[in-house]
């Protein structure tokens, strides 16, 4: 029943994404086939082929009609035609789709890891200069664009230390195979997913932190104490266990943020993956690839978020009322 | 209950590494599969490694990558995209350092009395699948190309084709044509007739055997994807076995390309001009013969364009040099109002240049009975406001030249605007002034036809001038080529005078590469024109 | 218990820094006329030069002084950040306000539609949207404040419901007023702090999305702001500038960022009883 009252948040938000895919190009000045398709694409298309997607797209029928039958496509998995790519969009996007995951995937591991380590670190030392220094740090870093660190990074350690590869997400026909290959794909990814990763570790990062001060407090340090258990290895113990509740969702919650930024890193090292095809979508004002990106990403965002949030509860239903973001509630109620 | 509750956790967490393992897993084998299929295909490639000359693998970098599959009717409809298939098609006749060479013809004549082309085929010739080539491929390409045109050869001056036997054709033509060996027979990538004769829709025909040709090069991978080319060498190629064995093309953008050249990791890449200086030291940098320019249209069926004397007087107030200065930082050339650069052959450097002159612009615009009044020009209380639309590319050119034209005292309004739909207004004469650029123009001197009388948007679609346009038909039907370049001279004279857009520059194009491959521009272009250095013929040994 | 917000942040150090810092970048903003060597439209020949006394930050591809852009790019971003923090706030006050105070189906509409939003990433919304109406600085500015309510009505509207049981609410409204009455007497003037956390949030995401989308291009390119530089500055990364035209830029912005976050940080300190009392054992 909760799964129902739950799900339809998204259901509304799906239809809201549908919606404005729908709705934006008819709305445009002008031919709507022009707006769905851009002008180049129609200047490359016999009256025979206008005449083909007007029927598809049923654009001389009404609004209402036009909304199922663009319905029934979506349905049908058919997300469009690529002019740009000359095949069908989700073909094109469906190959681009595993890159980003991937980085999204590292990035997230990363940040995770990371941002719990230091902000363990952080409240163990709270109000120290070790904490301060980390503090400031890292929300400074939070408040560069993704793509400028992904830049920087790239200049310091691809141009400046000519360390890391330049761009793609591996080299190609380099005839690597096995080890050789996965070595390779790691070196490629080494530098958008850790750029990804140090403009999100603020949230895991203030998270563990939180809960680490907060345990300082509490009695069963004492008592660990008394069994003669070094207290900081006790504490970490214990942070890390009441941290990972908040972090996982915060997870679910920044999957959307990750995947945008994921976008624009992708852009800046080149790798092939959802933002790189939005790049050229819009410089190629490819719009029916744009729309299908759009669709498959918010639609992915959407699905992580419910899938997050579903088997949370179901792990442990006393939490359901307290979900938040910080880990001060979870600790109360245990 | 803390054990309870533990528990719960470490299955949570559990479920928590699954899912981001099964992400990143789904990652890893896509791509594994991917690299899987090159890999096979793939063959050591040292089995002649120690003769000297040989390259084992040669790499190009290009900041788009992808340029289509490298088919006749599906690479992308520009330069690169043609370089990329011409490794694999051949033509007729082909062009080296000096000019003209055999290709699939080893000779070649003109029938004056019947306007027609005899061609002498290589007799050794094999497509990449082991079938011979013949005449009859030749002639089947020519019909092939009427029914499914190929937008970068026009062969609708071709009448017809003539087997004679298997190793002689001939090429009639319809009227004369000066440019036939160099747009036609130098161009027309010549298909399988034994493949081709059963696709009946070429734009969707992209199985391994659309890439099935005579020429150096053999594809064994392109991805769209990641732009990326993989190619090797036709050991059995009719003129000579290619000293690059494979060669590779990936992508890399401008900004990097000069890292990845000091790195070792690309042999060839274009570089930003500021990094000519400090390249040229250790790698050899080739700067390409002129042959795009940006030009400033006139909008010359609108009041007050319409008037050349006001055309004149613009041109006068914008300083092209500064704008080189400006914009370029130096790294292009100022225009030339006949169009055509002095690397073109047929460039006439007598053409009236405008100068920077305000103070001849503020007289000719006065003689038009403009008045300077509160700083600008005015007539019948009307202030002389033009509008100008730009693209975002060329956001600084439009500010300098706004900059310029308010100083002599035109009002100008920039509009800034996505590319097509600048296209498409400069299309329907909705605009006063527009920059707007075109390449081609170290081709040849076909290009002004099309520049000042063809019916798209970068043309001028300019008529009002009789001589003007009289002689651009004739140049097209003189082949004798000192006669045709007294006649291109006079066009470019009679284009500066009439102005109906000023050439604003022709921008610098630096590449850097590792010597290991000697490139050079080509006369008038690669193929029909392509101002590139990728000749395949610089491969040959 | 009326907490005095300013005081907490004042005496925050956190919320102190956050405070200096902006005051700086809005100071610069506001004498970016006083303070710039140069005029930052002019171009001139000397492209792309070192710093110098004359250019402290170099100059840029066309000869502008850096310097002087980044000065006034500050007032783009900030007037940007201001605008669409304040359109944002007012729908999201709209919006949570009337969700609390009116009830019913009503509510449970607005709340559905608010969480729907939430899960949507705005940004994809918005690089789509633009990709269609290649917006000018006013679309823009609107494009962000239509995308950067949701999150704030929420929190307005559980406020609303909480002042709404307050004694002298509940008060007023057994003496007969009506909604916007007390929308306008009681409960505004009670969401002070929630209004300037909502404000400060939608600054700061103002600021980082006019930046990326410039950086996508897809905005006006006759605009002086930092992601513009940053746009234009990313073209030149193979050459030294990078270290006086992209880090300066990519700093300030983050430092503007940051004392949003700061800021913002130790107002939900303030706001936060439980959070308060850890500052101050």
């Amino acid at each position: 029943m909760f799964r129902l009252r739950d799900s339809a948040n998204y259901l509304a938000a799906f239809l809201i994404i549908l919606a404005v895919n729908f709705f934006l190009p008819r709305l445009m000045p002008g031919d709507p086939l022009t707006a769905i398709y851009g002008e180049e694409a129609l200047v490359h298309m016999t009256p025979d082929a206008q005449e083909e997607l007007i029927q598809r797209f049923a654009l001389d029928r009404s609004l209402g009609e036009q909304f199922l039958e663009y319905c029934s496509a979506l349905l049908r998995g058919d997300l469009g035609y690529s002019y740009y790519f000359n095949d069908t969009v989700s073909a094109v996007v469906f190959r681009a789709v595993p890159w980003t995951l991937l980085l999204v995937g590292t990035a997230i591991l990363i940040s995770a890891l990371a941002g719990s380590i230091a902000g363990m670190e952080s409240g163990w030392r709270r109000g120290k200069r070790t904490d301060r220094a980390l503090l400031a740090g890292i929300m400074f870093l939070e408040g560069f664009p993704d793509f400028f660190i992904g830049m920087i990074m790239l200049i310091v350690f691809g141009v400046v230390l000519k360390v890391l590869p330049l761009a793609g997400a591996m080299t190609p026909y380099a005839g690597y195979t096995g080890l050789a290959l996965v070595q390779d794909i790691l070196r490629h990814l080494i530098l958008p997913a850790s750029s990804l990763a140090l403009v999100n570790l603020g949230g895991t990062f203030l998270l563990a932190r939180n809960t680490m001060v907060s345990i300082l407090g509490e009695s069963y340090i004492f008592t660990a104490r008394a069994k003669g258990l070094r207290e900081r290895v006790v504490s970490y113990r214990h942070a890390g266990r009441n941290s990972l509740f908040p972090v996982i969702t915060h997870i679910g919650i920044q999957f959307g943020r990750m995947v945008t930024g994921a976008l624009f890193i992708e852009t800046v090292f080149s790798y092939p993956g959802l933002g790189l095809l939005i790049q050229k979508g819009l410089q190629a004002r490819d719009y029916p690839l744009l729309q299908g990106v759009f669709l498959v990403v918010t639609v992915t965002v959407l699905v992580t978020n419910l899938f997050v949030e579903v088997l949370y509860k179901k792990i442990d239903p006393r939490l359901r009322p307290c979900i938040s973001t910080t880990g001060r509630k979870l600790e109360t109620t245990v | 209950m803390d054990r309870r509750l533990f528990l719960k956790k470490g299955k949570f967490m559990f479920l928590m590494l699954l899912f981001l393992a099964t992400m990143g897993a789904a990652g890893l084998i896509t791509t594994g599969c991917g690299e899987k299929q090159a890999g096979v295909s793939k063959k050591p490639a040292d089995t002649i490694n120690g003769k000297p000359g040989i390259i084992p693998v040669y790499t190009i970098a290009d900041p788009s990558g992808d340029w289509g599959y490298p088919s006749p009717y599906t690479h992308y409809r520009r330069g690169p995209g043609y370089i990329r298939m011409s490794l694999i098609f051949d033509t007729l006749v082909w062009k080296d350092e000096k000019g003209l060479i055999p290709g699939l013809a080893a000779k070649w004549g003109y029938n004056p009395e019947e306007n027609s082309y005899t061609f002498e085929l290589n007799k050794n010739v094999k497509w990449h699948d082991g079938q011979k080539f013949s005449a009859k491929d030749i002639a089947f390409t020519f019909t092939y190309i009427k029914e499914h045109p190929y937008d970068l050869v026009d062969c609708s001056r071709v009448s017809g084709v003539e087997v004679i036997d298997d190793y002689r054709v001939k090429i009639y033509l319809k009227e004369k044509y000066a440019p036939f060996l160099n747009n036609i027979a130098g161009a027309l990538p010549i298909l399988p007739e034994h493949i081709w004769k059963a696709v009946a829709n070429p734009q969707e025909f992209t199985g391994p055997e659309a890439v099935v040709g005579t020429g150096p090069y053999r594809l064994l991978d392109y991805s769209r994807e990641h732009g990326t080319y993989l190619y090797e060498a036709n050991r059995e190629y009719y003129l000579g076995q290619p000293r690059v064995l494979k060669l590779r093309f990936v992508k890399i953008g401008n900004e990097m390309s000069p890292a990845a050249l000091e790195r070792g990791e690309v042999n060839f890449a274009q570089i930003p001009p500021e990094m000519n200086d400090r390249l040229s030291g250790e790698l050899e940098v080739i700067k390409t013969r002129y042959d795009w320019v940006l030009k400033l249209m006139f909008n010359h069926r609108k009041e007050p364009l319409s008037t050349k004397e006001i055309r004149h007087a613009l041109a006068l107030a914008i300083d092209r040099e500064g704008l080189v200065n400006n914009a370029k930082r130096g790294y292009a050339l100022a225009g030339s109002p006949g169009l055509l650069s002095p690397d073109s052959r047929w460039y006439n450097q007598g053409v009236e240049k405008y100068s920077c002159n305000p103070e001849k612009a503020a007289e000719l615009l006065t003689a038009q009975g403009y008045r300077l009044e509160n700083g600008y020009y005015t007539k019948n209380g009307q202030e002389l406001a033009l509008e100008m639309l730009i693209t975002p590319e060329f956001e600084r050119e439009g500010q300098f030249i706004r900059q310029q034209l308010e100083k002599t005292g035109i009002r100008v309004n920039l509009k800034s605007l996505e590319s097509k739909t600048l296209d498409a207004l400069v299309s329907d004469w909705k605009f006063d002034l527009a920059l707007s650029g075109n390449g081609s123009i170290g081709g040849d001197a076909e290009i002004l036809n099309k520049i000042v009388l063809g019916q798209t948007f970068i043309s001028a679609r300019y008529d009002a001038n009789k001589e003007l346009t009289g002689l651009l038909g004739k140049q097209l039907t003189v082949l004798d080529p000192g006669e045709r370049e007294v006649i291109v001279r006079r066009i470019q004279e009679l284009l500066a005078g009439e102005l109906p857009f000023l050439p604003l520059y022709y921008p610098d194009w630096y590449y850097a590469h590792d010597g290991k491959v000697k490139f050079y521009n080509t006369p008038n272009g690669i193929s029909y024109g392509i101002p590139l250095l990728l000749n395949k013929a610089a491969f040959i040994m | 218990m009326h907490i005095n917000y300013w005081q907490e942040i004042r005496n925050n150090s956190l919320g102190r820094i956050g405070m200096i810092i902006l005051v700086l970048v809005a100071g610069t903003a506001l004498l970016a006329p006083v303070l710039a060597p140069d005029d930052p439209f002019t171009q001139t020949p000397d492209s792309l030069e070192s710093p110098s006394a004359q250019h402290p930050l170099g100059t840029n591809d066309v000869g502008q002084d850096i310097l002087s852009r980044l000065l006034y790019g500050a007032r783009t971003s900030l007037a940007t950040a201001l605008v669409v923090a304040i359109l944002a706030t007012m729908l999201s006050l709209a919006a949570g306000a009337s969700a609390g105070l009116i009830g019913g189906l009503y509510e449970k509409m607005m709340m559905r539609l608010v969480d729907a939003f939430l899960v949507i990433p705005p940004m994809l919304v918005v690089i789509i949207a633009a990709a269609y109406i290649q917006p000018g600085m006013i679309h823009l500015v609107l494009l962000l404040s239509l995308l950067g309510w949701p999150a704030g009505a929420r929190i307005i509207r559980a406020q609303t419901l909480a002042l709404k049981e307050k004694l002298h609410v509940r008060a007023s409204r057994t003496f007969g007023a009506g909604p916007l009455y007390i929308l306008k007497r009681h409960i505004i003037p009670d969401l002070g702090p929630v209004l300037t956390a909502n404000l400060i949030r939608g600054a700061r995401r103002a600021v980082f999305m006019e930046a990326g989308l410039s950086f996508l291009g897809i905005t006006d390119p006759m605009t002086v702001s930092w992601g513009k530089m940053l746009y234009h500055a990313l073209k030149y990364v193979y050459l030294d500038v990078w270290q006086w035209w992209l880090l300066p830029v990519g700093i300030a912005l983050s430092l503007t960022v940051m004392s949003f976050t700061l800021i913002g940080y130790s107002l939900e300190e303030a706001m936060d009883p439980r959070l308060r009392r850890e500052k101050h054992a």
